[in-house]
């Protein structure tokens, strides 16, 4: 039988038991909402979580090892010479250094040019670390800088690209302070600073002077509530208040590829370094409970198919049998066993298709439905998406193409029932 | 034409053998309207299934429309139904969801014969059948709202859809009042001066008052 045929009368007896039909395609229908939404929602759920524990997967943090086995194995303070190894491991496409600014530096205004209301009298530490400037290059704001011009001039710095978020949503309601604008229109911005002072007691510094940070950009490359400003000022400033280099606080291995980053992480710790996954461990672990997670609604939803497709099996079974003689007259017109079977399948795979398409469409507005609920519901919290559902453009042909195999493996059994019919004993 | 020599059909039944075709011989000329009468239960149906290629589970040569039967496997011999005989039958046989017209492509719809015919070609076909057996103005009407003889008509333009050479009848006249029985009596009266071979199994002395030959099928042999 020639497709177009077979399309055709599958068509036709689909119109002809329409209930039938339609109760198949509300099987398959929920079996691929199911799944469509859970994948959604996974995926959804997961670039959330992307958002809030960036891990960047081809760094990697090295330190110096807590138990140093000195020079002659190769590990200890991390300085310049152990950088220039570090550098030419194999893998390795780039080594930036971090260096702890260990001068306190505190704000007690704003930064300059922002309306905002900050507390009398408040004062905060503003923790910073000095960084290669390579390390940030790529997250520069156009046109800005990112070295050190000496005393006397801003110091550039770039801020973790989450902070502005966690800020708005944690630290301004709870202070009742005036939320921040949009990272994009704080760069440029300039912040007065004392730099020596601090205010835990006794750590600030015998000399306390002016100084001004100007915000260069936003990166994941710096953690949360740090501010990294070039390597050099930190230098120099640990510098001018008699602070000595006592070897680079970590290192940032850029690998070649992210599947190079193991080779290279074992290769450090041979060398006598430590790395410290805590930042990769935690977007991993974060990574593996939203995979699980969404993985596991998968699964139930992939059951929810196989359940569907039990359904159609049992449905379409009946159907068979009621029809019996239907099937016995289109043999005596012509119609072979596997025509036949043919035809249950083809019958299937329309209530599929039917079930599967109107399946996507339902995932979407039940997921609109739930963003609609969770904005009521769940607090503002930092990094709350506006949608916990991404429908990524392959998901609909997933959810369709899943709800056809569902209808058609449902459909086997009754299409093989079919091609068995006996005409000469049923025609009669 | 139709040719059978030395049938045998047995059927099983629990741990019973039954013969209902016992080496029956038969011969039908191209344009010969042959009944075959006998009781209930004396395997007419069987007959008109061995030889339409229905039932290919017998002993014995047939050879219908020049295909040797017993030679054919499933695929080929549902070509055979397909093109090479029509079939009517006593409760007409009409998938009831569908208007008539589509009852009548149906046979369209399982042709090899290559080229394939465009739907739309297979329903001028259908129309122009249902206009032959004078129902083109009934073509969109499904067959619960149509009348005994008007149904039967229906399965009679789906049996010539494929213009074949045999048309094989079961008690077509069996549910049809006096007047719709005639003229579907009529209308194999016509087929067979066409030349078509017409072989019809009946209780009905009208049906075989017509015919040119009337065989009596008795111990599964006709005489």
């Amino acid at each position: 039988m020639r497709p177009r045929g077979l399309l055709h009368l599958a068509r036709l007896d689909l119109r002809a038991d329409w209930k039938g039909a339609a109760l198949n395609g509300a099987a398959a229908c929920v079996g691929a909402a199911a799944l469509a939404f859970f994948v959604a929602l996974g995926g959804g759920v997961g670039d959330a979580a992307r958002r809030m524990f960036p891990g960047e997967t081809r760094l990697v943090e090295v330190v110096p090892s807590s138990v140093s086995l000195g020079a002659a194995l190769g590990g200890g303070a991390l300085d310049d010479e152990s950088l220039a190894r570090l550098a030419t491991v194999e893998g390795v496409a780039g080594a930036f250094r971090k260096l702890n600014l260990r001068v306190p530096i505190s704000a007690s205004r704003p930064p300059e040019g922002v309306a905002l209301n900050w507390p009398e009298g408040l004062t905060v530490q503003v923790p910073v670390i000095g960084v290669d400037p390579g390390l940030v290059r790529q997250d520069l704001a156009p046109g800005r800088w990112f070295e050190d011009r000496g005393a006397g001039e801003p110091i550039p710095v770039v801020a973790s690209a989450r902070l502005v978020e966690v800020y708005n949503k944690t630290i301004a309601p709870s202070w009742n302070l005036r939320r921040l604008p949009p990272g994009g229109a704080l760069l440029g911005l300039q912040f007065r600073v004392r730099i020596g002072h601090s205010i835990v007691p006794l750590k600030t510094e015998d000399r306390v002077v002016e100084g001004r940070l100007l915000l260069a950009g936003f990166s994941e490359r710096v953690p949360l509530y740090t501010l990294a400003m070039p390597l050099q000022a930190a230098r120099r400033l640990n510098e001018e208040y008699r602070k000595p280099f006592q070897g680079y606080s970590a290192a940032t291995l850029q690998a070649a590829r992210p599947d190079d980053v193991p080779r290279v992480a074992a290769a450090v710790r041979r060398m006598g370094f430590s790395v410290d996954e805590s930042d990769r461990a935690m977007a991993e672990r974060v990574g593996a409970v939203v995979s699980l997670t969404a993985g596991a609604l998968a699964f139930l939803a992939l059951v929810m198919c196989a359940l569907a497709a039990l359904a159609i099996g049992q449905s379409m079974a009946a159907s068979v049998r009621g029809r019996v003689k239907d099937i016995a007259i289109l043999q005596a017109v012509g119609a072979t066993a596997a025509d036949v079977r043919a035809l249950v399948l083809a019958e299937a795979a329309l209530v599929g298709l039917g079930g599967g398409a109107a399946g996507a469409a339902l995932a979407r507005l039940a997921a609109l439905a739930a963003d609609a609920a969770a904005a009521r519901v769940l607090p503002d919290f930092p990094f709350r998406p506006e949608s916990f559902f991404a429908f990524a453009p392959w998901l609909d042909a997933l959810a369709v193409g899943v709800a056809v195999i569902s209808a058609l493996a449902g459909a086997l059994a009754p299409a093989a029932l079919a091609a068995r019919v006996d005409p000469a004993r049923t025609i009669s | 034409m139709i040719e059978l020599r030395s049938i045998r059909k047995r059927f099983r039944d629990a741990d019973r053998e039954h013969t209902v075709l016992d080496g029956l011989d038969l011969e039908v000329r191209p344009g010969e309207v042959v009944a075959v009468v006998g009781p209930s239960g004396s395997g007419k149906s069987t007959l008109l299934y061995v030889t339409g290629g229905l039932d290919g589970d017998f002993e014995g040569q047939a050879v219908v429309a020049g295909r040797a039967l017993s030679r054919l496997g499933p695929v080929e011999r549902a070509a055979f139904r397909n093109q090479a005989v029509g079939f009517v039958f006593q409760s007409f046989n009409l998938l009831p969801a569908l208007p008539a017209v589509e009852n009548v492509l149906l046979p369209g719809l399982f042709s090899r014969a290559a080229p394939a015919l465009a739907l739309r070609t297979l329903e001028e076909s259908a129309l122009a059948a249902l206009g032959r057996v004078g129902l083109a103005d009934k073509a969109h009407k499904l067959p619960a709202r149509l009348s005994g003889g008007e149904r039967q008509r229906v399965a009679i333009a789906r049996a010539l859809l494929a213009r074949p050479r045999v048309l094989l009848a079961d008690e077509p006249t069996g549910n049809l009042d006096t007047a719709s029985g005639a003229s579907i009596i009529a209308l194999f009266q016509e087929l067979a001066r066409g030349g078509m071979t017409v072989l019809v199994v009946t209780h009905e002395e009208r049906v075989s008052a017509v015919a040119d030959r009337v065989l009596h099928l008795e111990g599964g042999r006709l005489r």
